[in-house]
């Protein structure tokens, strides 16, 4: 009774929206806003240090699981590639299952299965998870380390290699690292053809013993599962797994040059430039910072509303699109802008880049700019929870980094309370102006005249960022 | 921010099965459980899709229109993309450059791409925000404002994407110089990123007739899902869209093409990559047709998972390939399906092609196994499953169905249909259509 009349009443409404002409000239307004609400996953702790995490979702007929072993950075050194290769040994074979007999277990049930060096990853439908969940574990658990299949995985190393030689992509993601963090930080090393052509099958077995492991190991199951069937399968499969004993790596501090510096790779094939402004920044998740700079960059380099893409792309054209991001966490990382420019407009790119910086750097936003992003990230959280594994990710980013406990149910809250004031203040703080780093891949006699006249330090590197000595 | 689109694969091979996967999924994806959906016309024939799910609280509205690079003058190429990112410049009650303002200012995210075939736009929003939805794609197909300075701005933005995209990009040329030869004579000779000539050519002008005849209600089908009443949802559509007025109908041209009679080969050389590369391309039927849905499971069976043949074989056992890869490209009219290889240890690329082509044959002559065709069961399915889980995918695919098959109820039918092929008509379609007399190798060369 009660649908029908609510019908009938909408009608009524219709025909006199109808009879008067829209006025388009009004957006219309929002309706009321959702209730926003999560479950916390249900957590339980294995004796061995794995922590399993279950969200329960029967919207499909599919599981997928995920181990993450949290190791944290590890530094290589003249074996960089052993941690990658290590992942790519633990997809060879067991020691009870050849590739191909594993492979085809998989395949059979139409599952997804995928180890790394630092975990594994499993997806299957309802009625062959278990079976799909046990070869993932048997994958992490006894690896057999066949010696062709290492060969195999190093020649392929050596070919990938070479195969991102001229990629100007490559080059820039490597390059922009190893300069901001240096070559004896894990951040910053990268693998080379001679340092894959030093590791042996036995820098592999080492390694997997002492990071394969289920020391600060977290197992994420999300989907068609009940936390208690999740538990079960999680002790069949790991219960009695025991392995070395993990400890968060503490890392020395590295800096910012004193002064900004250009640091310039020549790729002659390049159409376009890799251009990248960054600098270094602690900004861990429980900072009193990290609500205010997440708005801060949103308002920089967030998308397409934020002033990089207005400025570079929609007012200049100088690039499809510009961006910036803040990492935070454990320990250093970056904030970086980028974009990728033709070649011929690099120097202007540079100084428009930095405008926008010390604009964020050194005036307010205004009100409007300021409750625009705060609305993005209202939304974006409605929108996140379109992904049943986020709730997943909240409670493991709690304990990972140990927040406070209702870190996500108040993270709106803390983010609708930053002013113009805060934004002000933590642009100056994270993002550099004096002392930060410009590194532009690309083709260097294009824009090296024009960036000359900048009055910037200008230094040139090769493309394995070791710098080149005056020409 | 508006992208160019493709299907392209990606050399990183860690990736390459979910790439693999992702292809056929798109234009199939299905689930087990059957999507709902309510659809029907506005009296100036813009048609309605309207898929209700409130597990979350998210909305996605879309609109596709039936216009792409195959609806372009030969003289014009890359136009209807580029029109796409003008579609973004305002309305006659939006300035330029509001229209990214006012959906991230509400909590929302947008895009579009277009493709061959169609163009599609879309917004995701919190659901209480579905009206804005309406209006913003309503403003667009009523009165969207295009002005020299918007056709200035994006000519240089879409030369970038396609700098990035194609010309910047380690193998970025492949689909170009396949499809050229391939589709010599239909306008999927093309790439709907255009050529730069031709996009410093376009001139306001030809935008607003390209409008005109293309973006009318009557070409579009306009596809919410998510958190909605539908009975409201309903009332809304009207409030904003009855008063486009209809255009006149699209008449698409049609493009008959000969077979092609014996192999054609050529050779590509890229500045950006230093291992070569091998393709071999086949001109198959289009979407619609059943034996393109079998040609699906035959790359699944050549390169679908660490266990399919081609992998096992060259990758695995002789470690000849670096990468190898069997996909169909999927189009409106026709499609490509193309086989490649990257190879390992310097290994020959005519090695390769003698290698990929032994596990082709051996498809023509003998059946596959019955555990390979459960096998291929099992995938689809689980693809087909992983598909639909979010509002906007969910909104393409009944997009899709309707503006390319003919059928919104297209994702519904879809693992019914895989089920129905059989061994042998798998075995025959490979015959009728992957045969060398009637193919493209492309030889992917590092310049200089």
């Amino acid at each position: 009774m009660k649908k029908i009349f609510i019908f009938a009443v909408s009608v009524l409404f219709t025909q006199a929206a109808m009879a008067q002409k829209l006025d388009r000239s009004q957006k219309p307004k929002p309706g009321p806003a959702p209730a926003i609400t999560f479950a916390d996953p249900v957590i339980y702790d294995l004796s061995n240090g794995i922590t399993v995490l279950v969200v329960e979702n029967h919207k499909l007929p599919k599981v997928s699981a995920s181990y993450s072993i949290d190791a944290g950075p590890i530094t290589e050194g003249s074996k960089a590639g052993v941690i990658g290769l290590l992942g790519g040994m633990l997809n060879e074979g067991t020691v009870t299952k050849t590739k191909a007999q594993f492979d085809e277990a998989v395949d059979q049930m139409g599952a997804e299965v995928a180890l790394t060096s630092g975990g594994g990853q499993v997806s299957a439908l309802t009625r062959y998870f278990s079976s799909a969940f046990l070869l993932m574990a048997d994958a992490l658990r006894n690896p057999a380390f066949p010696e062709g299949s290492f060969d195999k995985l190093k020649s392929q190393s050596l070919t990938n290699l070479k195969s991102t030689e001229r990629s100007t992509t490559a080059i820039s993601g490597r390059v922009v690292n190893a300069l901001s963090f240096g070559l004896k930080h894990p951040f910053g090393e990268f693998e080379t053809a001679q340092s894959i052509q030093t590791i042996t099958l036995e820098d592999i077995k080492v390694a997997y013993k002492k990071y394969v492991t289920p020391s600060r190991g977290y197992l994420t199951f999300v989907g068609d599962i009940k936390p208690e069937a999740a538990k079960a399968l999680a002790l069949k499969a790991f219960g009695d797994w025991r392995g070395s004993v993990l400890t968060f790596p503490v890392l020395d501090k590295v800096s910012n040059p004193a002064k900004t510096e250009v640091d310039v790779v020549d790729v002659p094939n390049a159409v376009q430039s890799e251009l990248t402004v960054t600098n270094l920044i602690e900004l861990p998740m429980s900072s009193p910072d990290y609500h205010a700079v997440l708005l801060a960059n949103q308002i920089l380099g967030g998308g397409a509303d934020a002033k990089l893409f207005r400025n570079l792309r929609e007012k200049h054209g100088f690039t499809y699109g510009a961006y910036s991001r803040t990492g935070s966490g454990r320990g250093q990382s970056t904030f970086s802008a980028t974009a990728s420019v033709r070649n011929e407009k690099v120097d202007s790119a540079v100084v428009e880049f930095l405008k926008e910086i010390t604009i964020m750097r050194n005036e307010r936003v205004s009100p409007e700019i300021l409750q625009n992003a705060k609305n993005l990230y209202n939304g974006s959280f409605a929108l996140g929870l379109e992904n049943p594994a986020r709730s997943a990710g909240f409670a493991s980013n709690i304990l990972i980094n140990k927040l406070p406990k209702d870190f996500y149910r108040t993270y709106l809250q803390k983010l609708n309370a930053v002013t113009a004031a805060d934004i002000l203040r933590v642009s100056k703080k994270y993002f550099n102006h004096d002392n930060s780093r410009v590194v532009i891949v690309g083709q260097a006699n294009q824009f090296l005249p024009g960036l000359k006249k900048t009055g910037f330090t200008i230094k040139e590197y090769d493309s394995y960022a070791t710098p080149i000595v005056s020409k | 921010m508006p992208t160019w689109f493709t299907y392209k694969k990606d050399k990183n091979m860690r990736y390459k099965f979910l790439i693999t996967l992702s292809l056929s999924g798109l234009f199939l994806c299905a689930s087990a459980q059957q999507v709902k959906f309510t659809e029907y016309d506005l009296a100036n024939g813009l048609h309605v899709i309207l898929h209700q799910d409130k597990t979350a609280p998210v909305v996605a509205v879309s609109v596709m229109y039936h216009v792409g690079s195959k609806d372009e003058d030969p003289q014009r190429t890359g136009f209807a993309h580029f029109f796409e990112h003008l579609l973004f410049e305002g309305s006659e009650n939006m300035k330029r450059g509001d229209f990214m303002k006012i959906v991230s200012s509400n909590g929302g995210q947008n895009n579009a791409n277009t493709s061959q075939d169609r163009t599609f736009y879309y917004e995701v929003f919190p659901s209480n925000q579905l009206e804005l939805g309406l209006w913003l794609e309503s403003e667009r197909m009523l009165h969207p404002k295009i002005d020299d300075a918007g056709v200035k701005t994006q000519r240089e933005v879409v030369k970038e994407e396609k700098r990035m995209r194609m010309d910047n990009k380690p193998y970025g040329k492949f689909a170009e110089n396949i499809f050229s030869h391939l589709f010599d004579g239909h306008p999927y000779s093309w790439q709907p990123i255009g050529s730069m000539a031709h996009l410093d050519a376009a001139k306001l002008d030809e935008f607003i007739a390209f409008f005109k005849k293309y973006y009318a209600p009557n070409n579009a089908v306009l596809t919410i899902a998510g958190d909605l009443d539908i009975e409201n949802t309903k009332i809304l559509i009207a409030k904003y869209f009855n008063e486009v007025p209809i255009g006149v109908p699209v008449i698409k041209g049609t493009f008959e093409l000969k077979p092609i009679a014996k192999q054609i080969v050529d050779t590509v050389y890229d500045a950006n990559i230093q291992i070569p590369a091998i393709f071999a391309a086949y001109r198959i039927p289009g979407m619609k047709s059943r034996e393109n849905k079998v040609l699906e499971m035959v790359s699944t069976i050549l390169s679908g998972g660490g266990s399919s043949r081609l992998s096992t074989k060259m990758v695995d056992q002789k470690k000849t390939a670096l990468e190898v890869a069997a996909f169909n490209y999927t189009l409106e009219d026709y499609g490509a399906y193309i086989t490649l290889a990257l190879p390992n240890n310097n290994t020959p690329l005519n090695g390769l092609l003698t290698d990929i082509d032994a596990e082709v044959t051996r498809l023509q002559s003998d059946l596959i196994t019955e555990s390979e065709y459960t096998k291929l069961q099992n995938q689809f399915e689980n693809g087909y499953v992983s598909a639909n889980s979010k509002m906007i995918g969910v909104a393409e695919s009944l997009a899709n169905g309707y503006t390319l098959h003919k059928n919104t109820n297209d994702l519904n039918e879809q693992l019914a249909q895989v089920k129905s092929i059989t061994k042998e008509e798998i075995r025959d379609v490979a015959r009728k259509y992957l045969t060398k007399d009637q193919r493209v190798v492309l030889y992917y060369l590092p310049k200089k």
